[in-house]
């Protein structure tokens, strides 16, 4: 089982062992990946289609987004939490049919992908920037919903693409307007 | 004004479109015009003629309640005031408008023929609406329903509910021969034989049929069982219920003193004492009345026309001490002795004989009839052996719709001691005015309307020839403003703000008209008494507040915007409520849980520091250095042994004490604080704690209640089920804006209502189901709530389904374990939603466990909190599932989403649109406080009723 207390990337202490691995090709190609793979989330995301977005997960995938401050005093709560690709299905599902909420935009930017270890099995760990813009019908000039990170396990699927075994979001934005009505 | 003899040269009876008609010439149609009214007499009726914007109109000249003319009114929009009690009617229609009014006048078809005004005595006017046949409903129901005590009150109910569409059988008991009567005239024209009984029935030839009331007259009721609901009639008789008006009115108190027993009192309570003493009087010649109420007065005032010496004795050192000022009361005593009445003030009775009344003094009152009239006991003594509430002071208690403690069953009029909610003031009123408003709160309450606007009390007595009016609440403390009319002077009693709350008039009609007008202005009077406050630099803001923000008159049933949206307002609410006597959440103890550890928290929007001493104790001060204000505590939390400004070094202990000032004592001898500055006297500004359960609580006020008294035992037991003292986890926190009024957020969890409505999850998931075990729990001053419910496996029935508009059929989760209940709590509910006001909500939705603390940020947003938490005996597991289930709450949570949006939703109307009301009328049945019924907005009523007595508005 997951460990409750997501554990800190030891690599941001290892500067010159980063900017070694950085040049690697393994890496690059690695760092590639992940990108394009992120670039097609946001895409969907910010598409609004709700319900293709457990396709990014494995079936025991892990998704979490949580306020830097708790991560930081290593308390698990999260805005969302779900345990497996059929709680994000359910969550697809409850927003996109149930929910009542106003109408908006939202526009997802990921960037400063660093790729922190590749395991074994094709398994990727990066670390990845990333910000919400958000427009609402009263406030059509939008605004930062939400600035963090996020903490990834990828798993390399027998035909090559990559999914999420683990997404953890960490946003420094500890004040939430209002409500996030969409995972990031 | 033109009196104008009838119809001697009258042609009569001519035939028009085939109805008889009988057209009488009266005056010329010019006159009417000219004069606006003009009294005249046709075939023998008194028939009053009215130009109402040009056209001519015309009623019955003698107004329904008590006999005055009309055409001597005042008239204004269409409308007469009548000028002996100011009763209103409409003139085109002849509809009673206002009490003590409330039998329309007759209207008369007019038409204009050679510049005269002719008119048909027997065809209505044209605008004469027939009143809706209240007949048509009778049969719908099966209930029967019984009103004890024939009087005026129980009288009023019967009208009230037939009028309100009651189809039941009612049945009335009543232990006079007589059939409902008014008493004010008992005194008056009944006791000098100037009226009859026919002129004080209080229902009119035929209605008691037409009512389809079933009057059992001379029949005394000698015990009610509430179990069976039955009532056991003098012989042995019963009658069931299913609804029960107790209406049994008063009776004299007594006078005992020596020769009490065996010297004739007269009392005046009911037509056959108003006989006797009516006799009794037309004898005497020398009369003594013990007490100097109105009703010693009213007999003074008949005692003297018969022309008989009159001695009024009170007791106190002026009139009615408990019930005017003075300067009202001094008057009526000048008027009494300007009429040759003798006043003995201070007087204390000894002994009653044939010879009259001995006083202390030693003096004897010479008097051939003694008439005690020293005040009411109501009849309650049915009630308390069958289980109903009763005052110590006598009386039934009922609630604001005129119900007592059991259900069905209701009280009106003198015997009704009314409460609004369990510690209130209680207040019995005695007055015809009182008889009829709380007849129709039972009734309005018995056909499921709301309560209905609240008329300020109103009161006539007629003495000496002048009519005696009290309008508004009073009390004999309160500051009177006198103003001397041409006729008579007008008394204005004022509140703590100069507000005129009542007016005392003695009979100037222009006078009262002007201090009513002052009355329902709601300003302040100018320190001179005038009302002159509408200079044009007299802004609005030289007001106080409670003239500028004053509550619609329909009482709780609307809430005004600006109770969310006006900065003033909000500033009070921080003063009055979280700066109040009340307890606001800071924090878990599970957060601070070794010495030195301490977090950021709120008290309403005021920063504090939650600190733990060394000896364990936990201490909450305002985040505010004592020096120059520095908000000093900048981390969320941790752990320190001190607590240092960072602006001029100056520490205060973990208690806040304070407990350094660097170079207090100056440098090389030079500045430094004054040598007296006391560091004990520049600590952090402390506040008190309570905890329990592991919660934490601080209140600015010193004299608030103790937590557990503050939270009263039903609320408890729902906390103490989140809060057992199994030791919490702490889990993390949520922090988000919610851009409105603070107060949406309590009433959302006030407002069972919108919980299928909104929340589809709920519904679509099987979590909530309109119709499975659920309740909103109100504490009894409405302040506190607990929305409870049960989880039910039970599918949506089709017709719930037709009335929630948002209701998917055919989803299910794919993970179920979202749903899963492990039972772990002392109660009934599977969830709870508890609001201990003002700033926390515990909630218990299934086993994911949390607390959310509301931070104010002025009147249009709020900062939400959330501390989610476990117990330390969670396995790895338990914490997931509580975890798992996280997701139906939070900023994110699937109904918490929903709940911000709806309560932006809410604020935007009001900030944007025309300002106006909001409407919570659902679930009439419960005026305010806990409902039997989700579909019900009584705890939001319960609430306001609280808030607008903790901001005095």
């Amino acid at each position: 089982m997951r460990e409750l207390r997501p554990t800190l990337d030891k690599s941001l202490k290892d500067v010159k062992g980063t900017l070694v691995r950085a040049r690697d090709p393994a890496y690059r190609e690695a760092k590639h990946e992940v990108e394009a793979f992120n670039a097609a989330y946001c895409a969907v995301l910010d598409d609004g289609d709700l319900e293709d977005w457990p396709e990014f997960f494995t079936e025991d995938g892990f998704y979490n987004i949580v306020s830097r401050e708790n991560f930081d005093y290593g308390l698990p709560v999260g805005l969302v939490y779900c345990e497996g690709k059929n709680m994000m299905r359910d969550r697809a599902l409850a927003i996109a049919k149930t929910s009542m909420f106003g109408p908006r935009y939202l526009r997802h930017y990921m960037t400063n992908t660093r790729i922190s270890e590749i395991g074994e099995n094709g398994m990727i760990r990066a670390e990845t920037n990333y910000m919400l813009i958000e427009v609402l019908s009263e406030l059509p000039s939008g605004r930062i919903h939400q600035a963090g990170r996020m903490q990834d396990v990828f798993e390399t699927q027998d035909d090559g693409r990559l999914l999420l075994k683990s997404r953890v979001a960490i946003y420094d934005t500890l004040l939430v307007h209002n409500a996030l009505v969409l995972p990031v | 004004m033109t009196t104008l003899p009838g119809s001697s040269d009258c042609p009569r009876c001519q035939k028009e479109m085939g109805i008889e008609m009988d057209w009488f010439k009266t005056v010329k149609a010019s006159t009417v015009l000219d004069e606006g009214s003009v009294a005249t007499e046709v075939d023998g009726l008194r028939v009053a003629l009215w130009a109402v914007d040009g056209e001519i109109y015309a009623t019955g000249n003698i107004c329904t309640h008590a006999f005055a003319y009309l055409t001597d009114g005042h008239v204004e929009n269409g409308c007469v005031e009548c000028p002996l009690h100011q009763g209103l009617f409409d003139i085109r229609s002849g509809k009673a408008l206002r009490a003590p009014v409330s039998k329309d006048l007759a209207t008369f078809a007019v038409k204009q023929e050679d510049g005269y005004v002719w008119i048909d005595v027997n065809t209505p006017g044209p605008k004469s609406e027939a009143s809706p046949a209240v007949t048509s409903a009778i049969g719908t129901d099966d209930r029967t329903l019984v009103v004890v005590g024939a009087g005026q009150a129980g009288a009023e109910t019967v009208i009230a509910l037939r009028k309100l569409g009651f189809g039941g059988r009612i049945v009335m008991v009543g232990a006079e021969p007589h059939p409902p009567y008014e008493r004010p005239s008992l005194s008056k024209g009944l006791l000098l034989g100037k009226r009859k009984l026919e002129d004080a029935l209080v229902f009119e030839p035929d209605q008691a049929e037409e009512l389809m009331l079933d009057l059992k007259l001379g029949a005394t009721v000698v015990a009610i069982e509430t179990e069976d609901k039955t009532i056991t009639l003098e012989g042995g008789e019963s009658l069931a219920y299913d609804i029960l008006i107790l209406a049994t009115g008063a009776r004299p108190r007594e006078l005992e003193c020596t020769g009490s027993d065996n010297t004739e009192i007269h009392y005046l309570r009911d037509l056959g004492d108003a006989e006797r003493l009516g006799g009794a009087l037309r004898n005497a010649g020398k009369v003594a009345i013990v007490g100097g109420g109105f009703i010693g007065l009213e007999l003074a005032s008949a005692a003297r026309k018969l022309g008989a010496e009159v001695t009024v004795i009170e007791a106190q050192s002026r009139l009615m001490t408990r019930l005017l000022p003075a300067g009202p009361a001094n008057h009526l005593a000048d008027i009494a002795r300007e009429n040759g009445v003798e006043i003995e003030l201070d007087a204390h009775i000894i002994n009653v004989s044939d010879k009259g009344v001995g006083l202390s003094d030693g003096r004897v009152i010479e008097a051939d009839c003694i008439i005690a009239g020293i005040g009411a006991v109501p009849n309650d003594d049915l009630a308390g052996p069958a289980g109903i509430r009763t005052a110590e002071r006598g009386g039934i208690i009922v609630d604001m719709v005129s119900r007592t403690n059991l259900p069905g069953v209701y009280a009106v009029g003198d015997v009704a001691v009314r409460q609004d909610h369990s510690d209130g003031p209680m207040l019995r009123m005695e007055s015809w005015q009182n008889a009829r408003l709380s007849a129709e709160r039972a009734a309005r309450h018995i056909t499921k309307l709301n309560p209905g606007a609240e008329d300020d009390p109103w009161f006539w007595s007629d003495l000496f020839d002048i009519t005696v009016q009290i309008f508004g609440h009073v009390n004999a403390d309160m500051p009177v403003v006198r103003r001397d009319g041409e006729e008579a002077p007008v008394f204005m009693a004022q509140d703590a703000i100069g507000r005129v709350r009542c007016v005392i008039d003695f009979g100037d009609p222009s006078a009262l008209r002007e201090a009513k007008t002052l009355m329902a202005d709601g300003q302040p009077l100018a320190a001179d008494g005038s009302g002159a406050r509408n200079s044009e630099e007299d802004d609005m803001k030289h007001q106080p507040i409670e003239s500028r923000f004053v509550w619609p008159t329909d009482g709780l049933v609307s809430v005004p915007d600006w109770v969310y949206t006006d900065k003033e307002i909000y500033d009070r609410e921080v003063e009055r409520i979280f700066h109040g006597r009340t307890w606001n959440y800071v924090g878990l103890e599970c957060e601070v849980p070794s010495p030195g550890d301490f977090i950021r928290s709120y008290v309403g929007p005021t920063p504090v520091v939650v600190s733990r001493d060394e000896d364990g104790e936990v201490h909450v001060f305002e985040n505010r250095c004592s020096h120059r204000a520095a908000e000093f505590c900048r981390e969320l939390r941790g752990n320190a042994s001190e607590f240092v400004c960072p602006y001029h070094e100056w520490s205060y202990d973990l208690k806040g004490n304070l407990a350094g000032v660097p170079f207090r004592r100056g440098a090389n001898g030079a500045g430094g604080m004054p040598t007296d500055f006391n560091p004990a006297d520049h600590g952090l500004c402390k506040l008190n704690v309570a905890r329990r359960g592991g919660v934490v609580f601080a209140s600015y006020s010193d004299d608030v209640e103790s937590f557990e008294d503050y939270l009263g035992d039903e609320m408890l037991k729902d906390y103490d089920a989140v809060f057992s003292g199994r030791k919490l986890k702490l889990l993390g926190h949520y922090r988000h804006t919610i851009m409105g009024n603070w107060k949406l957020y309590p009433e959302n969890l006030k407002d069972p209502y919108h919980a299928t409505l909104l929340h589809t999850f709920l519904v679509t998931f099987g979590l909530l189901v309109a119709g499975n075990k659920s309740a909103m729990i109100c504490d009894p001053k409405g302040r506190h709530s607990t929305m409870a419910s049960a989880k039910s496996d039970k599918a949506v029935s089709e017709d719930n389904k037709k009335e929630m508009r948002a209701y998917r059929d055919g989803m299910s989760l794919s993970d179920k374990r979202l749903m899963d209940f492990v039972p772990e709590f002392d109660s009934p509910w599977s969830v709870t939603m508890q609001v201990v006001w003002p700033n926390l909500i515990v909630q218990r939705e299934m086993n994911t466990l949390g607390v959310r603390q509301i931070v104010p940020n002025g009147p249009n947003e709020f900062t939400m909190i959330w501390t989610m938490f476990g117990y330390e005996d969670d396995d790895d597991e338990m914490t997931r599932h509580r975890l798992r289930q996280g997701n139906l709450m939070g900023p994110a949570g699937y109904l918490g989403i929903e709940d911000n949006e709806a309560i932006k939703f809410v604020q935007d109307g009001m900030l944007n649109s025309t300002p106006a009301r909001h409407t919570v009328q659902l679930d009439p049945d419960v005026p305010a406080g806990t409902s039997e019924t989700l579909i019900s907005e009584a705890a939001i009523r319960a609430l306001y009723q609280h808030w607008r007595e903790e901001m005095g508005l």
